[in-house]
């Protein structure tokens, strides 16, 4: 491999690194929202395939290794796939041992790491015969995919019934384009509605406070109280298989090769099943919830990297819940990738081995040791300097600069009212792997009712 | 799950002092987030339009302008959160 490539792999990672570092640790940021937008312009920006996984992997492995910390140090999900660890958190927090969470959590995020980047790898290349067949029958699979997100639901029959109406609201609008000349006719505009999903609920919102008697009647807070537990400085570079025993090196490993089995599956059902059901034995508190938050930090992680590395290598179509949401500018993001031409196609296996190992390992030992030693320091950092209405702005930004590209100003009206129905189902409980599904499915979906 | 340490659902007696909003899990003020969203939304799409028009350039002009626009508000706005250090306890 080229030497300069490797050396923007390496700076790619380390960037990852750092930015998902303090991303992850600020409250409230949802994993799709913060990893889409910034690797689709990557991609469009033309970096080549192997600088731009590099970046993707060092990115969900510090992101994932970060976004458990204000979970030990405040009680606060850095991100939704942290929510099920606040319970244990707070049972150590309790007991007087927070600081024991982070070194647990993060921990398990490297074993997840280290067992799910092999098993991937080898999993992919198992898939790799049976890949012609279902590239074949993509098209119906998202459909199917769609199905069954939609029965997964809190409310299915609601999430059923949505699935043909979000479809026509789709093809509709990218036929009106055709139509009055926004975009040329072999162009299919979708970065932008993929974008306008992800931040539905905040564009609902938005247009919430438009409405006189909806913001009068809005609950009001005053600041947020947050409270930080002091923690000891760490001596010396941690050491995972130091920090956690014999069996909760077991157990996660065990949790982290489950998960990346089950890419197919939603990351955050199969964290709160397995870690429970790994940790129910354990009777003393303080070592069962150290047993769990181990374990599931280590299964989400390696969810998020089974579930990006399977699809990409074996398939080249997104079907896992994280293929289609956060690593989805790897798969298409057209021009420069389409479900013809992505990632998978472009890339041989030892690009695959090498941009996911650099990737990890420049994050784990940048954020793993940043986690373990200065954990506290940055979530004061971040808690007291960065404000969410700046977030909420850098991606309210890119999302717009994003649908202007993709056909000029109209879709950025486009893009709102994607956005506001997305964020009205979101709200209903429809989930977002659902309304990914129906985007990918939805020229088929409409062929199929017109009897194409 | 539990809301076990989430301390958003808190309300507290003093009615004046109650001026943010919950909007995607944590609490902006209303003019805080206008102002950011136009802020940022300015120097994203100036970026992009600004810049020569020879792709890449537009697209690395607006993340450059979405940065810039992410540290304006950092500094101009205050986090809606309070602060107290918690010692150890047994």
């Amino acid at each position: 491999m080229d030497p300069v490539i490797i050396i923007q792999m390496i700076g790619a990672a380390a960037l990852g690194a750092i930015i998902y570092t303090i991303i992850g640790i600020a409250p409230g940021t949802d994993e799709t929202a913060v990893l889409a937008p910034v690797t689709l312009v990557l991609v469009l920006s033309g970096f080549q395939p192997v600088v731009i996984l590099a970046f993707f992997i060092s990115a969900i492995v510090a992101k994932k290794l970060t976004d458990s910390i204000p979970v030990a140090v405040a009680g606060i999900p850095g991100g939704v796939m942290a929510a099920p660890m606040v319970e244990h958190a707070m049972i150590l927090k309790k007991h007087g041992v927070p600081d024991l969470s982070i070194r647990k959590m993060a921990s398990g995020s490297v074993i997840g790491t280290l067992v799910s980047v092999p098993v991937s790898l080898i999993l992919a290349n198992a898939l790799i015969p049976m890949a012609d067949v279902i590239k074949e029958y993509a098209s119906p699979l998202f459909f199917i995919g769609a199905v069954f997100l939609a029965l997964m639901c809190k409310n299915r029959w609601l999430a059923l019934a949505m699935i043909v109406p979000f479809a026509l609201l789709i093809q509709g609008l990218r036929h009106l384009y055709w139509g009055v000349g926004a975009v040329p006719a072999d162009t299919t505009v979708f970065i932008s509605f993929f974008l306008g999903i992800t931040i539905g609920p905040v564009i609902l919102t938005l247009f919430e406070l438009l409405n006189n008697q909806k913001r009068k009647n809005l609950e009001r807070f005053d600041k947020k109280n947050i409270t930080l537990y002091r923690t000891k400085m760490e001596k010396g570079f941690p050491n995972p298989f130091k920090i956690l025993d014999r069996k909760e090196v077991g157990t996660s490993a065990l949790a982290s090769f489950l998960g990346s089995l089950t890419f197919f599956m939603s990351p955050v059902g199969m964290t709160i099943f397995l870690g429970e059901t790994l940790s129910s034995r354990v009777k003393d508190p303080v070592k069962k919830a150290a047993r769990a938050i181990s374990s599931m930090d280590g299964l989400t992680n390696a969810a998020y990297i089974s579930g990006t590395l399977i699809p990409l290598v074996a398939l080249g179509i997104p079907l896992s819940p994280m293929a289609i949401g956060p690593a989805n500018a790897l798969f298409n993001a057209p021009p420069v990738f389409t479900l013809e031409h992505n990632m998978h196609h472009v890339l041989s296996t030892s690009d695959f081995v090498w941009a996911t190992l650099i990737g990890a390992v420049i994050a784990l030992l940048l954020t793993f040791y940043v986690t373990i030693k200065f954990s506290q320091q940055i979530c004061a950092f971040v808690f007291k300097r960065v404000p969410h209405e700046a977030m909420l702005g850098l991606f309210f930004g890119l999302v717009l600069m994003l649908a202007f590209m993709d056909a000029g100003w109209i879709n950025i009206g486009g893009v709102l009212l994607i956005g506001l129905v997305a964020g009205i189902l979101h709200r209903w409980g429809i989930n977002y792997g659902v309304q990914f599904m129906v985007l990918y499915a939805a020229p088929w979906i409409i062929n199929k009712i017109i009897g194409g | 799950m539990s809301d076990l340490g989430t301390p958003t659902n808190k309300q507290t007696t003093i009615e004046t002092s109650e001026q943010n909003i919950e909007v995607w899990e944590d609490l902006v003020k209303i003019k805080d987030l206008v102002i950011s969203l136009i802020i940022c939304s300015i120097t994203t799409l100036g970026g992009y339009l600004i810049a020569p028009n020879e792709p890449p350039k537009p697209l690395l002009f607006g993340l450059a302008g979405a940065l810039i626009g992410f540290i304006l508000c950092s500094v101009m706005i205050k986090p809606k959160r309070n602060f107290r250090y918690e010692d150890r306890e047994g």
